[in-house]
């Protein structure tokens, strides 16, 4: 009996403390791809994720918890995504989630989590996702054209424009945004094509472009395909011709295409690893500090997540709770300060500024950088 | 008159390369009848071997040599411990080689990592060729298949050794009981057949991304080739890049890309069904 009463007396403690220590840590799942094709920014992306946590958690928390990170693998089918995210919000009880994943498995989430667990998706899209607690801190295609387009026009004595994407609605999207802009500027779209991701070989679009006379070229063509378009198109010569402006050409793809080919290639962007501005740099030192100098090399898409947890605290903070609810409500100008300049949450979406780097040394040098750029009406 | 000049070296350049790319599939599927659907990552490795010349701070010059040795390595050692224990099950050796590919996959995921590899190119730049520019390294690399499907073609009419495993191929009991060592000889051609795979790697790797997962983009396409040619002989292999690549770029430039890979899914699916064997077959 006496035993007995040890027993419990001793389980009730544990129990007890564990109570404590849940209490103080908020649970936050992040999904991203650790497998399939998106699998190269896994690493980045969990990296910049747990840079931000431990950085939040040195500064206090999130609304008073600490936070603990627990990953998801999303670099799979959407159905089966949704069973991972799932598993951490209603099995592992996390309070919020981080997103770092493609449009369709968004758009899958979005159904099962229905505004009742806040949710936070950071890649570049193509805008207009306005669903009850989402925000987005990624780009959009308002945001990486509408500043740059008439800038690069003038800058480089560009009109005809040739747009050339792979066939889904990322590309589609931003080309229909572009195509405004290009009109706005003054110049016109000579030529438009979208490619199955099953074609490697751009002999064919390459003859169209010399004979569209294109003097640029909008590149929508994702991760391998972008590298093959390039590398293709710079054996052509075709460098001369036209210069290549890509809002998805980062730091791994410009390495694939790699130096001698990227001639009067600009990438435009929320982010790259060579921004020279104080916070950025104090990323990368931190970034390398906590990971090693043969850690993945950040990207927009990796350090996405690090600005999801950034405005995951300003938001905690300013509706001092996770409650799905209560930040849906203290959303709208929401501000915080990251790596990639000030942004405020404007219609679920941030104003932030927007760079352009040109690639043409083999890495990116950030020539231009637009601050406060709107992300545009995303809730039609 | 430009236009038209740049799409028929464009297709000349298509047909062969994807004839050089098949021909490892076309010797290991067409004289061994193994399935190989690892065909894909032999190319992949291959591409892989300017990585690793650079890695070991050797000449661009030994490029060659480390592609070889490498190929020759795993294609050996994959002979030894899988292949052999699949000749004449055809259906079998699909699955096994399935899995070999997975994993010969994983292996290169392992070693280099996921991220994008940058070859440079030996030959950048473009010359004037008939009055059009075109790059320098797709016309020294035209050149050389040229050469080298020539030789090719005279040595498998000519030579012992093809004899051998024309013999082989037929009546493999009957090679045998003519002393004929099949069981060497079908292990040498494996390792020959992988060896060319990592060569075509090799000559693609300066022009395309080098990853794991490029090994995906040939598998299907060899196929093609082999499906609408036939088996076991380099003029199938001719007529089916021809039809396969000329059909892809042709078809690719006059409508759209999409139009181009809808033609040759339709045209394998069209000859699978009604010609089974392919335009040339010997039996």
């Amino acid at each position: 009996m006496k035993r007995m009463k040890i027993i419990v007396a001793t389980l009730s403690l544990v129990l007890f403390t564990c109570g404590l220590v849940m209490a103080q840590t908020a649970k936050i799942g992040v999904l991203i791809p650790k497998s399939g094709p998106g699998g190269l920014f896994g690493p980045s992306s969990q990296n910049a994720a747990t840079l931000a946590a431990e950085q939040i958690n040195v500064r206090g928390g999130l609304a008073g918890q600490k936070i603990e990170l627990l990953f998801g693998d999303v670099g799979v089918p959407p159905a089966e995504a949704v069973q991972t995210a799932m598993g951490l919000w209603k099995g592992m009880g996390v309070k919020a989630l981080i997103g770092m994943h493609d449009s369709a498995v968004r758009e899958a989430l979005i159904g099962r989590f229905a505004g009742q667990v806040p949710y936070i998706y950071t890649p570049v899209y193509e805008g207009g996702e306005c669903s009850t607690s989402v925000f987005v801190v990624g780009e959009t295609p308002d945001q990486q054209l509408k500043p740059v387009l008439p800038w690069i026009s003038k800058k480089e004595k560009v009109s005809k424009w040739y747009l050339i994407g792979n066939d889904y609605n990322w590309p589609r999207d931003t080309n229909k945004a572009a195509k405004g802009y290009i009109a706005a500027a003054g110049g016109s779209v000579v030529g438009e094509e979208y490619l199955p991701f099953t074609v490697n070989e751009f002999d064919t679009s390459l003859q169209r472009i010399k004979s569209s006379g294109a003097d640029a070229v909008l590149i929508t063509l994702v991760g391998g395909a972008s590298v093959n378009f390039n590398r293709a198109f710079a054996s052509f010569g075709m460098a001369k011709q036209a210069i290549r402006l890509g809002t998805l050409i980062e730091e791994n793809t410009l390495a694939g295409i790699g130096k001698g080919n990227s001639k009067r290639l600009y990438s435009s962007a929320a982010y790259f690893a060579s921004l020279q501005t104080p916070s950025a740099k104090k990323l990368i030192a931190a970034y390398t500090k906590r990971f090693g100098n043969e850690a993945a090399v950040l990207n927009t898409l990796g350090q996405s997540t690090y600005d999801g947890l950034l405005l995951l605290e300003a938001l905690a903070k300013k509706a001092g709770s996770l409650d799905a609810k209560a930040l849906e409500k203290a959303a709208e100008g929401v501000s915080f300060s990251g790596p990639r300049g000030t942004a405020t949450m404007r219609g679920k979406h941030v104003a932030q500024s927007i760079y352009v780097a040109d690639g043409s040394s083999g890495t990116f040098e950030v020539i231009k950088s637009f601050d406060n750029v709107s992300p545009g009406n995303n809730c039609k | 008159m430009e236009n038209a000049l740049l799409l028929g070296l464009n297709t000349v350049w298509q047909i062969a390369t994807l004839g050089f790319v098949a021909l490892g599939l076309a010797i290991v599927f067409g004289l061994l009848r193994i399935m190989n659907m690892a065909h894909g990552e032999f190319v992949m490795i291959g591409a892989y071997a300017p990585v690793i010349t650079t890695q070991l701070g050797l000449s661009p010059w030994m490029q060659i040599p480390v592609c070889i040795l490498s190929i020759g390595v795993i294609a050996f050692l994959c002979e030894r411990l899988f292949i052999r224990h699949f000749y004449d099950r055809i259906f079998d050796s699909l699955l096994a080689t399935w899995g070999l590919s997975l994993l010969l996959r994983e292996l290169v995921e392992l070693t280099f990592g996921r991220s994008f590899q940058s070859v440079i190119s030996p030959l950048p730049g473009t010359v004037l060729f008939l009055g059009i520019s075109y790059p320098l390294y797709r016309l020294v690399v035209l050149a050389g298949l040229l050469i080298f499907f020539t030789v090719l073609t005279i040595w498998y009419r000519q030579s012992l050794t093809a004899t051998r495993i024309k013999a082989m191929v037929a009546n493999p009991v009957l090679a045998q009981a003519a002393g004929i060592k099949t069981a060497r000889l079908s292990a040498n051609v494996f390792v020959v057949g992988c060896i060319v795979s990592g060569l075509s790697g090799l000559m693609l790797a300066q022009l395309i991304r080098v990853e794991p997962f490029i090994s995906l983009d040939y598998l299907l396409r060899c196929f093609f080739v082999l499906v609408l040619g036939g088996l076991g002989s380099l003029e199938g292999l001719g007529i089916g890049s021809v039809g396969i690549g000329g059909v892809q770029t042709i078809v690719g430039t006059i409508s759209s890309q999409t139009g181009g890979y809808l033609t040759i899914l339709l045209v394998s699916i069209f000859f699978l069904w009604l010609r089974p064997r392919g335009i040339y077959s010997k039996n």
